[in-house]
């Protein structure tokens, strides 16, 4: 590995959150609010950190794949590491570790939170708080790439290791571009979605913080009853809509753009996605009629709204779906699981993944009728290669070792089943909440200071899907030859 | 520009690769999964994999879209079968790789019915590029403008030559069709001017239309360097151009070649060749034939490490000119460091040759540049461009036009005929004007005049 070339593009990114850090400190300001000193310090100490990597001098800058990676993992890290010090430097969040949980629990969307009383922060935390979901939600790295320009020709191993999805595709020849196309695209739905909050009545302040929420697909809220504070169905519609809208590639907001319906057609996945959604939201509509005895449109809302959160990784409640009916919470855990689709802000599995396992598992049905016979998958009508294949087979199982072997861990601190599983979960697949004391009403709080750091770990795991982090880990990725 | 590159081999990744730095847009197709992995992994392109000539695989790369399709792959039917798709369907240009001498009979019929808008024959190319530098053994570069019509020599000139010592000015009397347009001393790339005096060590450019530069280069007594006897070594289609090619310099032309039906072919078709049925790197055939004797050695087997070990060996016995071809690229340094000084790459003047029709395109849009050519180190670059009607420069003397510092108008190819311009000369519409200029000041023909910006 080239020790000081990663270190330097990771100084490069703690330049840019140093920078990103201004917005919350001028948000400080405005409410007059005392954690503006906080956020200065922090800004001093990221930049000086930032700086002084930056000013190593690689003696090689060619970027190869294990640097990539490298780079994008230290950087997710130190990220989540410097962004923590305004709760910590503000004795919001006392606890250094749990600062580092809210914080990357911020930057890979998962909106889960050890804050028992969330009301409590100034204006200023909550602001950053919700603002790492919009940078983490389409990725930091991709932010550099589309404002630095020279980040070098190999800079794709960036950009891969950070989207999520099993393969990433550029959208115009051009990395750079692609990436500003991207972001301008996210920032543009996001601008959309802060008018149609407003048109509902939301406030000002509170419009920001669930744009953020929604567009990153996180789900910190400034409220600690959630979306449900506002008692507001129309901006709950609103929600919904864009919570399923930020959990779709967004090549498809793309194809839009350039008139290439043909793009949209083949694309499977998108079908695959709406449709789960779809009929999941029914069932368990129909579900808590017969059960619990809501009105249809009531509980068409309530369904709606819960599947989209969970499908699209965002993790906001307008009812405690934990004490919905059996079928609807195994519904709603398998859907965990799945997450969103590949090239969105959503995390999870992916749902072209469980595409391409459900073909492959009835490729092998195939094989054991006709043991010669040669299948190749093909998804959206092109062969998907083995290699891909491998890839996600890999990462299918990567994901459940790491799900028990943390479920395993966490599971000192004497919780239920239940409650360590689907904490697990909801921080591998970057969502929040999940069932039990982590439940949509619940919250971490109560998980000791390894368990959280547990935790937080598999949230940085599950939003850079798995192999990065796994990789610095591996002797022979730091060693020099 | 957009550009489509089918064809990712050494050729089409290298045209990626330079093309992209250049800061257009590629998009490269090409059917094998690991050599697409290789170009998405190291490249800033777009890659699509599939069959460049199939119409959905273009559309998917947007070539309605597309300025430029290069066809390069190793198949020249699908090379033409591409372009022509392409152009169906709305590239505006098209270039294609076609290398069979079969073809190149009929290549202008083959070129009008199939839309191709350039073909490029990397043996020809090669061959080309061969005998420019066997035509003036003593030069370094030879480079072509006007279609052939000027010509710029680089060349080092030796201690005791005639023209050492004396300004430029007093020189342009003595050969007055003759412009020296650009000079290299010790490392220092610049455009002389009236007063400067040539010295031994200095590698100067000369420029004039062919026939002066034979001539100049006869009175100051180079050419006793005159190529008279070749030996070449494979016969493989460059060697089948190359021997067409220098047919009529007086040159006399040995061929060694292994394989007995190839000689007997080649003996058909090429009269005035002597064809030896011989293992050219066997160094008793190499000593049969003389090969310390022989003004040049070119070696040009199939093999890399044949034509290395046969070029040594010609080399080492004093052969005055060796040639070897190359198809691995980046391996020149290595070669210098062998003692051999010419090489050539078939891919890499086929990519270079690419390289400079996209790049004369892309200026010619905006501007109205032919061609752009980099000489000593990229420093200084010639310029080619065509005056348009209306343009504000036009019969205006060159000394009223406020000609910037560090540009020279080299030469003016009006009606065929090249003149090599003074103060009193002025610009016609039509004419072809040949700048030299330090690198990147010019991009329009305006830029080098500061005479018109005041009007």
């Amino acid at each position: 590995m080239k020790i000081r070339l990663t270190f330097r593009l990771v100084g490069y990114v703690l330049l840019v959150e140093a920078a990103l850090m201004l917005l919350s400190l001028i948000v400080a300001l405005i409410y007059h609010g005392s954690e503006w000193l906080a956020f200065l310090q922090t800004m001093l100490i990221t930049g000086l950190v930032g700086g002084l990597l930056t000013r190593l001098k690689p003696r090689n800058d060619n970027l190869r794949a294990r640097e990539g990676f490298a780079v994008v993992a230290l950087s997710w890290i130190a990220l989540s590491f410097f962004g923590a010090l305004p709760f910590f430097l503000h004795r919001s969040i006392p606890n250094l570790i749990d600062a580092f949980f809210e914080t990357a629990s911020g930057f890979t969307t998962t909106g889960a939170s050890i804050l028992t009383d969330v009301e409590a922060l100034p204006n200023g935390l909550l602001f950053w708080r919700s603002f790492t979901h919009f940078v983490g939600g389409m990725g930091v790295l991709v932010l550099s790439l589309a404002l630095i320009p020279k980040m070098g020709s190999r800079s794709i191993y960036l950009m891969r290791a950070e989207s999520p999805g099993p393969s990433t595709d550029k959208l115009v020849p051009r990395l750079g571009q692609s990436a500003k196309i991207l972001y301008l695209l996210y920032v543009a739905l996001t601008v959309v979605m802060y008018f149609c909050l407003r048109l509902t009545g939301v406030g000002v302040f509170d419009s920001l913080i669930h744009c953020f929420g929604t567009a990153g697909t996180g789900g910190f809220s400034n409220y600690g009853a959630s979306v449900a504070a506002f008692n507001n169905p129309a901006a709950e519609n609103v929600i919904t809509f864009f919570m399923f809208a930020f959990g779709v590639n967004f090549s498809i907001y793309y194809y839009v753009i350039t008139r290439n319906w043909k793009g949209i057609k083949a694309n499977s996945e998108l079908k695959v996605y709406f449709l789960a959604m779809f009929i999941s939201s029914i069932v368990i509509a129909l579900k808590l009629v017969q059960e619990m005895g809501y009105s249809l449109p009531d509980s068409l809302r309530l369904s709606f709204f819960q599947v989209n959160t969970v499908m699209s990784t965002t993790g906001y409640a307008t009812c405690d779906f934990d004490k919905w009916p059996q079928l609807c919470r195994t519904i709603m855990v398998a859907l965990m699981l799945c997450g969103a689709s590949a090239g969105s802000t959503g995390g999870g599995i992916k749902w072209i993944r469980v595409q391409l396992l459900c073909k492959s598992m009835v490729r092998e049905i195939r094989k054991t009728v006709h043991p010669k016979s040669v299948n190749i998958v093909k998804l959206d009508g092109r062969v998907v290669d083995e290699n891909t294949l491998t890839g996600v087979f890999g990462f299918f199982f990567a994901y459940f070792a790491i799900l028990v072997i943390a479920t395993l861990v966490i599971s000192f601190d004497g919780f239920s089943f239940e409650t360590n599983v689907t904490a697990v979960i909801s921080a591998l697949s970057n969502i929040g909440p999940g069932l039990g004391v982590v439940g949509p009403t619940g919250n971490f709080a109560g998980y000791s200071d390894f368990s959280t750091f547990v935790l937080a770990l598999c949230m940085l795991i599950g939003r850079l899907e798995i192999f990065p982090m796994l990789m610095l880990l591996a002797p022979s990725a730091w060693a020099r030859y | 520009m957009n550009i489509i590159i089918v064809g990712s081999g050494k050729v089409g990744y290298t045209l990626a690769q330079f093309l992209s730095k250049d800061g257009h847009d590629i998009t490269v197709i090409d059917k094998e999964p690991a050599k697409i992995a290789r170009a998405s992994e190291t490249l800033d392109v777009l890659c699509v994999r599939g069959n460049g000539a199939n119409a959905r695989t273009l559309l998917e790369s947007n070539v309605d879209e597309c300025d430029v399709i290069i066809a390069v792959t190793g198949n020249d039917e699908l090379n033409m079968v591409c372009c022509l798709a392409a152009k169906q369907l709305g590239a505006k240009y098209s270039i294609a790789r076609i290398r069979d001498p079969e073809y190149t009979d009929s290549l202008t019929v083959l070129q009008d019915k199939l839309d191709i808008d350039q073909v490029i024959n990397p043996e020809r190319a090669t061959a080309q590029e061969i005998s420019r530098l066997l035509r003036f053994p003593f030069a370094i570069n030879i480079e072509s403008f006007a279609h052939g019509r000027v010509e710029m020599v680089e060349f080092k000139v030796e201690k005791n030559d005639p023209i050492v010592g004396i300004p430029l000015s007093k020189l342009h009397g003595r050969y007055p069709r003759i412009q020296f347009n650009a000079v290299m001393r010790s490392g220092e790339a610049f455009i002389p001017d009236g007063g400067f005096a040539i010295q031994g060590g200095d590698r100067l450019y000369a420029t004039g239309d062919r026939e002066s530069i034979t001539k100049f280069f006869k009175n100051i007594g180079k050419d006793t360097q005159r190529l008279r006897s070749a030996l070449m070594i494979g016969g493989s289609h460059i060697a089948y151009y190359l021997a067409r090619g220098i047919a009529g310099m007086g040159v006399r032309l040995r061929l060694i070649e292994i394989k007995k039906q190839t000689c007997e072919r080649l003996s058909d078709i090429l009269d005035d060749v002597m064809i030896i049925n011989a293992d050219g790197t066997d160094q008793e055939v190499l000593d049969s034939e003389d090969v310390g004797e022989c003004g040049a050695l070119i070696c040009l087997t199939n093999r890399d490490e044949e034509n290395i070990i046969a070029g040594l060996y010609g080399a080492r016995k004093g052969a005055k000119k060796v040639i070897v071809k190359v198809d691995r690229l980046n391996t020149t340094d290595v070669m210098e460091g062998l003692g051999i000084e010419s090489v050539v790459s078939p891919k890499l003047t086929t990519a270079n040759a690419i390289l400079r029709s996209v790049r004369a395109l892309n200026d010619s849009r905006n501007s109205v540049v032919e061609k752009v050519y980099g000489m000593l180190g990229g420093n200084v670059e010639a310029y080619e461009f065509r005056a348009l009607e209306g343009a504000g420069y036009l019969d205006i003397p060159l000394n009223k036009l406020g000609i910037k510092p560090g540009i020279l108008v080299s030469v003016l190819v009006r009606n065929q005929r090249n003149i090599i311009p003074f103060g009193d000369d002025h610009i016609e519409a039509g004419d072809t004007v040949i700048l030299t200029a330090k690198a990147g000041t010019v991009i329009k023909l305006e830029d080098a005049f500061s005479g018109l910006e005041k009007k």
